[in-house]
């Protein structure tokens, strides 16, 4: 299994390769990103018994793959580490990375890649859906406290809408849990003695999705913020 | 993702909105002048069959399809957006349509599911 992929393989660090049984550890490497480093500290007693089960080729076979891949410090340490008692010297942090210059720094971090599987997750966790109550609150302080008794000026007011937009999305943003996507939209006028109607319709899942408006008004000028939060699967 | 969602089938092609919230303005509001009794109605069916036709288009996207109706006197009225979406799938189209008394104002925002 692990060599049919062998990107796999610099996620399981050599301890790992030496200690662990191979069938569990693989998997778990690909599942979480920092597996490897959960199973580092891990101590050597099932390792021992499991090293005897297995034919000792596999293990060895890993880790001359390891340093195929690796920098030559690699193989050094894979020895280091499967040595009989299997327990890790304690070394400082540098020994992590597979190539260390003479003063001790780590010349380069080695590229860890993180694999990402499915999470199944088709709806909100529970408690973490789009609060359309708590997200109107913070449009309505958000307006009240940018705009005050602004005046409307027509050369200002694109660049007032604009810079509004960007504000009430980034305070949503904050109010809104993860998966979330946001649609600001702002509208700005002037006072005058004229009607003015908004209307909205959204085709989404009504489980999940939802909308808050706020308005606010002063002498000279009108503002109508609405933030659509659709829950992206 | 982006294997999966490119190509014309599946992406947001803003002239094709565009095309589908013209037809609905002229459709709903056509030579008519502005009269505050009927601009709910238009606002209503201007959003509603904008939508049904973008449902139609059968894309893997949620829409929210805003229209604002404002009376002509002289007064100024800006409009902004921002979103937090994925640019390379999401998509809006904006059209502003006018006649001697009303401003009307339809933006349409496609997120892909």
């Amino acid at each position: 299994m692990a060599k049919q992929e062998p990107a796999l393989l610099p996620l399981a660090v050599a301890p790992d390769g030496a200690e662990a049984p191979p069938p569990r550890a693989v998997p778990g490497g690909a599942r979480r990103g920092s597996q490897p480093l959960d199973a580092l500290p891990r101590p050597a007693a099932p390792a021992k018994s499991t090293e005897e089960g297995k034919p000792p080729l596999l293990p060895s076979r890993r880790s001359s793959m390891l340093s195929v891949l690796n920098a030559p410090f690699a193989s050094r340490r894979s020895s280091l580490v499967a040595v009989p008692g299997g327990r890790r010297p304690a070394v400082g942090p540098w020994m992590l990375h597979s190539r260390v210059s003479f003063s001790g720094l780590p010349l380069f971090q080695p590229i860890q890649e993180i694999r990402y599987e499915n999470t199944y997750r088709m709806q909100p966790d529970e408690g973490c859906k789009f609060s359309a109550c708590r997200v109107r609150r913070v449009l309505e302080s958000a307006l009240a406290a940018s705009l005050g008794d602004a005046a409307y000026s027509a050369q200002s007011g694109a660049q007032l809408a604009h810079s509004l937009a960007d504000l009430l999305r980034s305070r949503a943003k904050e109010a809104v849990p993860p998966r979330y996507k946001l649609v600001c939209h702002v509208l700005l006028g002037q006072r005058g003695q004229q009607s003015l109607l908004v209307a909205s319709r959204a085709l989404w899942d009504p489980q999940s999705d939802s909308f808050a408006s706020a308005t606010f008004s002063n002498a000279s000028l009108f503002a109508v913020a609405t933030v659509h939060g659709l829950y992206f699967e | 993702m982006d294997d999966f969602q490119s190509g014309e089938e599946t992406s947001f092609v803003v002239d094709e909105v565009s095309n589908i919230i013209k037809e609905a303005i002229e459709t709903a509001i056509g030579g008519n002048a502005y009269q505050h009794s009927r601009v709910n109605q238009w606002t209503t069916s201007v959003v509603e069959q904008t939508l049904s036709q973008l449902t139609k288009l059968g894309k893997p996207f949620k829409y929210i399809v805003t229209c604002v109706i404002m009376q002509k006197n002289g007064a100024g009225l800006h409009t902004a957006s921002s979103c937090f979406w994925d640019n390379s799938s999401d998509g809006n189209c904006t059209v502003r349509w006018e006649n001697k008394t009303m401003y009307c104002i339809v933006s349409a925002f496609g997120l892909a599911i």
